[in-house]
């Protein structure tokens, strides 16, 4: 009753404000709202987020009209704000959307939409990989960083300075643009360690670890960072729609040392027995949590009895010590499940993870959803309003834990694309939402490249191109050694 | 320059007439070079054109440096000498590690140098303005062209200096600032050709050649046009006489030297890939046998030959008609499997979809534009497993393009549309082709893939003839029993081709006389398609054999027998 109030206010108002142009008068409806790309009917944004354009996907003329003001579309049916209005607008709560078309000469309105705009302003900007969705052949790709509050988007490092390598897992210390860890393959390998202006590339393979430094999270001490080592295959489904398959023969969590390159463990982390992937801190530094699996072998043959459970163990920063046990956070085997990409909260109240049927790799298991673990009183649960039909995997807390940015296939099915969701103090999600590009549509579909580990920071990485390029083309590297 | 060479460069590249994308190339270093030079190549799907198109660049290359470096129009003695540069470019071209953008920079070098030949004030400003435009549009090709205006400086005095050193100086800022900024990776590309040849790949010296030939060119001109000048009558003409000598005997010796390097480039194997993929691109089936039987026998050569065979689909039927030699006549495992053109025609023609899909899809991100006919590939096996938004997304690019917008518009007809793509001979088949069963691509041996394919669609004949030919090759007779069992009579197999029939018939008239394995009967022979006529030329065989001391009779050639017998593998 209500909406249909404010449609009839809305067609009056839009008749009395086209009406001094002489030009428009919405005399008919529509059921339902429009078709929009991106889908950001009923979406919540921060109110320092850049203009969502959006394009209307009808072929008849059409029109926009936002809280009373009417637009018209660029060719094509794209809505563009400019920015001193959606500056305006964002000072409000809510955005009431109508989109009006013109059928057989009459205007006729659609059911309105609502963005609800936030003002827990999001960490203004992120970064990200550029990669095509394969993993095994490019020849462009590269760790980028956008503001969020504008479309500027710089590159941080692109293989081209780098003899067209692999670069990945960039990970920072809680969205503090100073301090990051990335590695970078091949010719010009090396795990970089981006602290406070000074760089270090290390050479992270020892005898006594199965392969280099994989997965980063870094303590929130700034002098620890834990990591897997991982040994990775991958493989190309011959008729499952996953596609790609990524597994592991084998997984160990180790932690690094910033200070003395220096990197220790728990037969915990590193039980024989076990696959043990995916660290991450707790915000307080005494917990360090994982992702691990009971092994299973040969590897491909039983990929699918590979389910990992989420676990946690004590650690001491003060004597690098870690606990004696292992406590189970949630058990998802025993739900024929697996898990991975656990994330914490800065306040430390949630914890978010990917959770799929098998497996450790979920960025390319369509069953993958985002779920969420209340560490208060250990209740899990999915976050339904965020979670698609596809994958909906990598996931990264901004660092006031008010939003999270996740990648997801929702849109065709194998192009990762970054979405936004608000979360508020108990745990709930909104609709997400795409990152605003200027042209949307043109550039989501030209784009022949996946957005790959978002991660937010506060400000912009200010790390120079060239200094990382040159120290990790001339610089042998510091080896890493064992405790 | 081999026009198939030429060829092989439009297929790693798209150009596409989208603004974003051509703004996106532009803004970079050397931008506008590298535009043009895409722009240029996608005109090469034709060899011979390729081959005009790339002359008449040369030739205008030689034309502009010599409206550069001219007096006058009188001066036209000396063209054979501003062709010298254009020999080497040509020569350098046939290494297809350098980019085509270095002709385009060249040319871009040049029409610059036209210009500030008639700039006659303010010369010292254009100089410099000139310079930074064409390193950002042409990259360190700006520093030929700073170097060519600087050395001609004709004032005496502590100017000249000045001025060859102030624009030396912009062109290294240029290069210094390039490289800062970290648009470009090293010192060597932002002020050597190193720029224009593949990422981190170690460039032969002898792409140096052009660049100097320009600045050799540029002072012997100005040399010599100054001893014509002031030549006077009768001795003017003997002067003239000799500079078009000279000038024609430059050109000739270059023009014999670069063919030479020219050829060192030219790799015969590599020439021959360029040719069958030329073929395979353009589906020219009937070419690329005829190729694939001049050039000499490679694992690689058979792999083309019988792709053309099966694309035929005369795989079986004429495949003893050609040289064989085991199974790696159907697929050769290269090193670099996973960026192999070939195998990803070979899987698609398998139907192995995941495999091809794999391959192609590897191959298209890993070349500095995107292969057109590995986009094409991926775009019909995203429509055969119903990933329409991602098809739409290749059909797209494809339609932006002037060569395969027609294509791509064609297969639009597909899109959301199961019951069209079901009805189509090559999309419906290759939707039925993905196995059943779980499993990866690319993974176990192509055999065991192809029985999955055939398992999951016995309606597509590519794949039962690929089968069939890999039992044939491997010579694996209980396999090959065991397969003509389980799939006579299927859709794609209602006759059995002759050389399946050479195989059942020797295999029972052997396995009859051998304990150790399961014997089949004539008559099991008969009614899984093996023709009385073939029996009785087995018989034939037989005799011919024996009374030829168990050597290879004549007239049985082409047969399995032949093969079976007589070739090793």
């Amino acid at each position: 009753m209500r909406t249909h109030t404010s449609f009839i206010f809305l067609i009056i108002a839009a008749i009395s404000i086209m009406g001094c142009k002489g030009r428009m008068e919405i005399s008919g409806k529509l059921e339902g709202q429009p078709e929009i790309f991106p889908d950001y009917r009923g979406v919540t944004v921060p109110d320092n987020i850049a203009p969502l354009d959006f394009d209307y996907s009808g072929n008849l003329t059409s029109r926009l009209i936002v809280n009373g003001k009417m637009l018209k579309p660029k060719k094509g049916g794209r809505f563009i704000f400019s920015k001193r209005q959606w500056k305006k607008w964002m000072k409000e709560n809510i955005l009431e959307m109508t989109v009006a078309i013109k059928e057989n000469g009459i205007w006729k309105a659609y059911n309105p939409f609502i963005i609800n705009v936030s003002h827990d302003r999001i960490d203004p900007w992120f970064s990200y990989r550029l990669i095509p969705p394969g993993y095994q052949g490019w020849q462009e790709m590269g760790i980028y960083q956008r503001n969020l509050e504008s479309y500027s988007e710089k590159a941080i490092l692109t293989n081209d300075l780098t003899g067209g390598n692999c670069m990945n897992c960039h990970t920072y210390l809680n969205g503090d643009p100073s301090k990051m860890v990335f590695h970078s393959r091949a010719t010009f390998g090396g795990t970089v360690v981006v602290n406070e202006g000074e760089i270090e590339k290390l050479n992270t393979k020892t005898d006594s670890t199965i392969s280099a430094l994989v997965y980063p999270y870094w303590h929130p001490s700034g002098d620890l960072v834990a990591f897997s080592v991982n040994k990775t295959l991958q493989a190309f489904h011959n008729h499952d729609a996953n596609r790609i398959e990524v597994y592991d023969e084998a997984s160990d969590v180790v932690v690094y040392n910033v200070n003395t390159n220096e990197i220790f463990w728990s037969p915990l982390t590193k039980a024989e027995d076990r696959f043990e992937t995916f660290p991450t801190f707790s915000p307080d530094g005494k917990w360090l949590y994982f992702c691990s699996a009971e092994a299973v072998a040969p590897m491909p043959d039983k990929y699918r009895e590979a389910r990992y459970g989420l676990y946690r163990i004590a650690f001491n920063a003060e004597d690098m010590s870690f606990g004696d046990s292992l406590e189970c956070v949630y058990d998802a085997p025993a739900d024929s499940a697996s898990v991975s990409f656990p994330r914490i909260s800065p306040d430390g109240r949630f914890l978010c993870f990917t959770r799929h049927g098998y497996g450790n790799f979920s960025i390319w298991h369509k069953d993958a959803d985002l779920w969420m673990v209340d560490l208060s009183d250990g209740s899990v649960k999915p976050m339904e309003n965020v979670n698609s039909d596809d994958v909906d995997s990598f996931h990264t807390w901004s660092s006031d834990g008010k939003w999270l940015v996740f990648s997801s296939r929702r849109d065709d099915g194998l192009y990762t694309k970054p979405y936004f969701t608000h979360i508020d103090a108990n745990g709930n999600a909104s609709k997400p939402f795409l990152l605003p590009q200027k042209d949307p549509k043109a550039y989501y579909k030209r784009l022949m490249k996946s957005y790959n580990l978002p991660a937010f920071t506060t400000d912009k990485v200010s790390v120079s191109k060239r200094k990382l390029t040159d120290v990790l083309r001339n610089s042998p590297g510091t080896d890493v050694k064992v405790k | 320059m081999n026009h198939y060479a030429l060829a092989y460069r439009e297929q790693q590249q798209l150009f596409m007439f989208d603004k974003a994308w051509i703004f996106g190339t532009l803004f970079k270093v050397g931008g506008l070079a590298a535009l043009l030079a895409q722009f240029i190549v996608q005109f090469f799907w034709n060899p011979t054109l390729a081959l005009i198109l790339t002359l008449l660049l040369l030739a205008l290359s030689g034309y502009l440096l010599w409206v550069a470096v001219r007096g006058s129009r009188k001066d036209w003695r000396i063209i054979p000498l501003c062709l010298l540069p254009a020999c080497f470019i040509g020569a350098s071209l046939s290494d297809n590690s350098l980019h085509f953008d270095y002709l385009t920079a060249i040319l871009l070098v040049e029409t610059g140098l036209v210009i500030f030949k008639r700039v006659h004030s303010y010369r010292v400003l254009w100089g410099v303005i000139l310079t930074i435009i064409l390193y950002f549009t042409a990259g360190p090709a700006a520093i030929l062209f700073a170097l060519c205006v600087a050395s001609r400086y004709r004032k005496k005095g502590f100017l000249p200096i000045a001025w060859f050193l102030l624009l030396i100086a912009v062109a290294a800022a240029c290069g210094v600032a390039a490289f800062f900024l970290a648009v470009i990776p090293t010192w060597a590309a932002a002020f050597t050709p190193v720029f224009f040849y593949d990422l981190d790949a170690t460039m032969p010296a002898i792409h140096w050649a052009p660049w100097i030939a320009i600045l050799v060119v540029y002072l012997l001109t100005e040399a010599v046009i100054g001893t014509w000048a002031d030549s006077t009558s009768p001795k003017r003409e003997r002067t003239g006489k000799t500079i078009l000598t000279g000038s024609l005997i430059i050109f000739l010796a270059s023009l014999f030297y670069s063919g030479k390097i020219a050829r060192n480039f030219d790799r015969k194997s590599q020439l021959t890939t360029y040719e069958y993929e030329y073929y395979t691109v353009n589906d020219r089936w009937d070419e690329l046998i005829a190729a694939c039987r001049h050039h000499e026998w490679t694992p690689g050569t058979a792999n083309y030959l019988n792709l053309a065979l099966a694309m035929k689909g005369q795989l079986t039927e004429d495949l003893f008609k050609y040289d064989q030699r085991g199974v790696t006549s159907l697929t050769f495992m290269s090193q670099g499997g996973n960026v192999d053109v070939r195998l990803a025609h070979i899987m698609f023609a398998m139907g192995n979809m995941a495999a091809a899909q794999d391959i192609s899809f590897n191959i298209l991100n890993s070349l500095t534009g995107y292969c057109p006919n590995m986009l094409k590939m991926n775009s019909q096996i995203e429509l055969m497993r119903g990933n329409y938004t991602v098809a739409d997304k290749y059909l797209s690019m494809l339609e932006k393009s002037l060569r395969y917008r027609k294509w791509a518009k064609d297969q639009r007809r597909f899109l959301w549309n199961d019951s069209a793509v079901e009805a189509d001979p090559v999309l419906g088949t290759g939707r039925m082709d993905f196995p059943k069963e779980d499993g990866f691509a690319m993974f176990s041996n192509p055999l065991e893939e192809l029985m999955r394919v055939v398992e999951a669609n016995p309606s597509d004949k590519k794949a039962m003839e690929y089968a069939l030919s890999f039992l044939l090759l491997a010579k694996d007779m209980d396999g090959l029993v065991r397969f003509v069992d389980r799939y006579w009579g299927a859709p794609a197999l209602q006759q059995l081709p002759e050389a399946a029939q050479e195989a059942l018939i020797f295999y029972s008239e052997y396995s009859r006389n051998i304990g150790s394995i399961e014997p089949i009967s004539l008559e099991w022979c008969l009614y899984h398609g093996v023709t009385e006529s073939t029996a009785r030329r087995f018989q034939a065989f037989q005799q011919a054999s024996l009374q030829n001391g168990g050597k290879s009779p004549s007239g049985y050639k082409g047969t399995f027998w032949n093969y079976l017998l007589y070739t090793e593998i």
